[in-house]
């Protein structure tokens, strides 16, 4: 029989009571519940600098929330930020997904293709905004000079060139975790294909992306709520919404309110919308990416 | 046992990591300063020079927060304020900006400064020093000043049989002149709107009232300054209209058009004193620039400018009240203000100096030299008005300037809407 020692006869019930969690409970709590719940405070009083304390309850108090219905910018945002949940979905995950299978085939190379497309998501948002605004800059940027005049891209297409980089960037977060996902169905289940005869689409078709379901399934739920967050990258090459307000994210908009044009309680309600919504959307995400068990 | 030494020092390190950076350095004392010079401002390498000669000379260390200034740096400042993060030493406006952390006493005054060190600021004109506009007391001992004036491309001007505006040049001559370099091919006016609108803004209300008048916000949409205000408006709209401002003025970073116009492909560049500097930097010939008077209408002469001095030098009470920060928190900003130091800052720009500023004329580019018979031949100077305003006050009309051009916002409802907020803020 085990000897037991005294120190575990002692830690034994701590570790049962989940004492050890509660560290990491503590800094949560501190750092996000109750600036959570401060926040939502925030949104039915009056205040205008950041830090700034209160100057009374808002008249009626759920003043920022009627006005989130009909602020036309938030309209903008709101729209803007299902669009763009879309792209991330379609572009980032949809595309991650074809690189994966597509990487996962290549017999020699594979190494060098993760690399490439891993890389852009270790660039700072803020140099990839300067990145791609020379890229689309007016005079002299690179699109005009291929097409061989001055072309303001920004005015024309101001959604797919805000979004263009947004999806470039995330496909290799997506792309790397597919690939992991990958790496980890086993190699018997191939085999046992190829013995039965089976075409390399038919075990892409009903062994990889069945296998693949879940890790799909978790990247989805990702790229929606990451989606709602998007800020550093459109900011950086669309300041205020330009142009004429039309490429506000509800992000992007949070921040406008806080910052540049501070009306503090007005951009907590905008925050607490930004929660609720992000939790709905997850919600819906899973219910539509059931996982399955396999 | 690796792991677990590896695991300590970890912790050891986390641990510090908590804890603020102490008041003491080496020998000496570690004060936290702010600044607006940063980024592609004109002083940079000056002011990063003058801390280091400070720092040799007594020992302190300065832990050095300046950057850009921008709307976001102003909300950076105040919110550091309020959540008690506040610099020791602080160069910033000291306009309505400056406010907030004024009424909430977050700043010393130079009387109560001079209480204690008599010679403080003392080789300055008193009745130069700004007083602040929430109790008129002073706070912030001035630097140096700025103007505002317009930069012109002279080979722009030459390929386009332009003249280059003068004192005499009135505001529907500057527009006859526009559409003769519209004609030859060249963007007449290099501006982002999406980002800078505030240069032409002011000179715009500028045109509709006086030099007497400028520094008045609209109490109402209809009265005098309202008025002058929506005409104003009114003018940027007309410019955008016909096709005198930048194509890209609605998206266009300020750098992209500034470049444009440093390359000779915009004519006329709006902007202060410490753009002279960049200019400097960006071309290799800078005698192919000069600046004049932005023209006038009205009862505002050509020769009426903006300027003056707009910012200055905060000593933070929470640093006044450490015994030990005190001494080196004056000491900086008497090093910064000294004839010496304030001469070489200056440049051409107005400064509050008893003295005057010394100029040596002769290391002047022709660009300054320029700016220097500008001023002096200046009939009127007044502060700029948005300085009157806070930052959320005027973002109705700063940040939808593209829409008010485009006509999707009304200039009314605009201005209202500041009227508004304005209003909500008094209560």
């Amino acid at each position: 029989m085990k000897k037991i020692r005294p120190e575990e006869i002692f830690l034994r019930p701590l570790y049962k009571k989940g004492v050890f969690l509660i560290p990491a409970f503590l800094f949560m709590a501190v750092f996000l519940y109750y600036p959570f719940l401060q926040n939502i405070v925030n949104s039915f009083m009056k205040i205008r600098n950041l830090g700034g304390g209160a100057k009374g309850v808002n008249n009626p108090f759920y003043k920022n929330y009627a006005e989130l219905l009909t602020d036309p910018n938030m309209r903008v945002a709101l729209k803007n930020t299902v669009i763009m949940i879309f792209v991330t979905l379609f572009g980032e995950v949809g595309l991650a997904v074809i690189l994966a299978m597509l990487v996962d085939n290549v017999k020699r190379g594979a190494k060098f293709f993760r690399i490439v497309y891993f890389f852009p998501i270790v660039v700072s948002a803020t140099a990839l905004g300067v990145l791609f605004n020379l890229i689309f800059q007016y005079d002299g940027g690179m699109l005009s000079q291929l097409v061989g005049e001055k072309t303001n891209w920004k005015e024309l297409y101001p959604l797919t060139v805000m979004m263009t980089p947004v999806v470039w960037q995330y496909v290799g977060f997506y792309f790397i975790i597919l690939v992991t996902g990958l790496n980890n169905i086993p190699e018997e289940l191939y085999e046992s294909a190829a013995i039965d005869g089976a075409t390399r689409w038919q075990k892409v078709r009903y062994i990889s992306w069945p296998m693949l379901h879940n890790v799909v399934c978790t990247c989805a739920v990702l790229a929606v709520t990451g989606a709602l967050k998007v800020f550093d990258l459109p900011w950086v090459m669309f300041p205020n919404g330009a142009p004429l307000g039309k490429t506000w994210l509800t992000g992007t908009y949070m921040y406008y309110k806080t910052m540049q044009a501070p009306d503090i309680d007005y951009s907590s309600a905008i925050v607490f919308f930004i929660v609720i919504l992000g939790v709905i959307l997850s919600k819906v995400v899973n219910k539509i990416f059931k996982e399955r068990d396999y | 046992m690796k792991k677990k030494v590896l695991s300590a020092v970890l912790c050891g390190v986390m641990a510090a990591s908590v804890f603020p950076v102490t008041a003491m350095a080496d020998g000496g004392v570690t004060l936290n300063v702010t600044t607006t010079f940063a980024g592609n401002e004109s002083n940079v390498e000056l002011y990063q020079d003058t801390i280091k000669a400070w720092e040799e000379e007594t020992g302190n260390t300065v832990e050095d927060a300046s950057a850009t200034s921008d709307e976001t740096f102003k909300a950076r400042i105040i919110s550091d304020f309020e959540t008690g993060a506040e610099p020791d030493v602080l160069f910033f406006f000291n306009g309505n900006d400056s406010n907030p952390f004024v009424e909430a006493g977050k700043v010393v005054s130079i009387e109560d400064i001079r209480a204690e060190y008599p010679e403080y600021a003392s080789n300055m004109k008193d009745d130069m020093i700004p007083a602040s506009p929430a109790d008129g007391v002073q706070y912030a001992v001035p630097f140096y000043g700025y103007w505002e004036g317009l930069y012109v491309n002279k080979a722009v001007m030459e390929a386009a049989g332009a003249e280059i505006p003068t004192a005499d040049t009135t505001w529907d001559e500057f527009l006859e002149t526009c559409q003769i370099i519209k004609n030859a091919g060249y963007t007449l006016i290099a501006t982002s709107l999406a980002k800078e609108p505030h240069y032409w803004f002011e000179f715009a209300i500028y045109n509709h009232d006086s030099a007497k008048t400028h520094t008045t916000v609209p109490a109402a949409l209809d009265d005098a300054a309202g008025e002058a205000w929506q005409a104003g408006l009114a003018d940027i709209k007309d410019l955008y209209e016909k096709g005198f401002l930048s194509e890209n003025t609605n998206t266009a970073t300020a750098d992209e058009v500034f470049q444009s116009f440093l390359e000779g492909k915009s004519a006329f560049y709006l902007d202060g004193s410490w753009k002279m500097g960049g200019i400097k930097e960006g071309t290799d010939d800078i005698d192919n620039f000069t600046v004049t008077y932005v023209p006038g209408n009205g009862e505002r002469k050509s020769t009426d400018i903006i300027g003056g001095l707009s910012s200055g030098w905060y000593i933070s009470t929470k640093c006044w009240e450490d015994e030990e920060k005190r001494d080196a928190a004056v000491s900086l900003v008497e090093k910064f203000i000294s004839d010496e130091t304030v001469s070489a800052f200056a440049g051409t720009a107005t400064t509050a100096l008893k003295n005057g500023a010394e100029i040596d004329e002769s290391s002047l580019t022709s660009l300054e030299k320029d700016a220097l018979a500008m001023l002096k031949d200046t009939t009127g100077i007044t502060g700029a008005v948005q300085d009157l305003v806070t930052q959320d006050e005027r973002a109705p009309i700063f940040d939808n300037m593209p829409q008010i051009v485009e006509g999707q916002t009304e200039i009314p409802d605009a201005i209202s809407e500041m009227l508004e907020i304005i209003e909500e803020n008094a209560e």
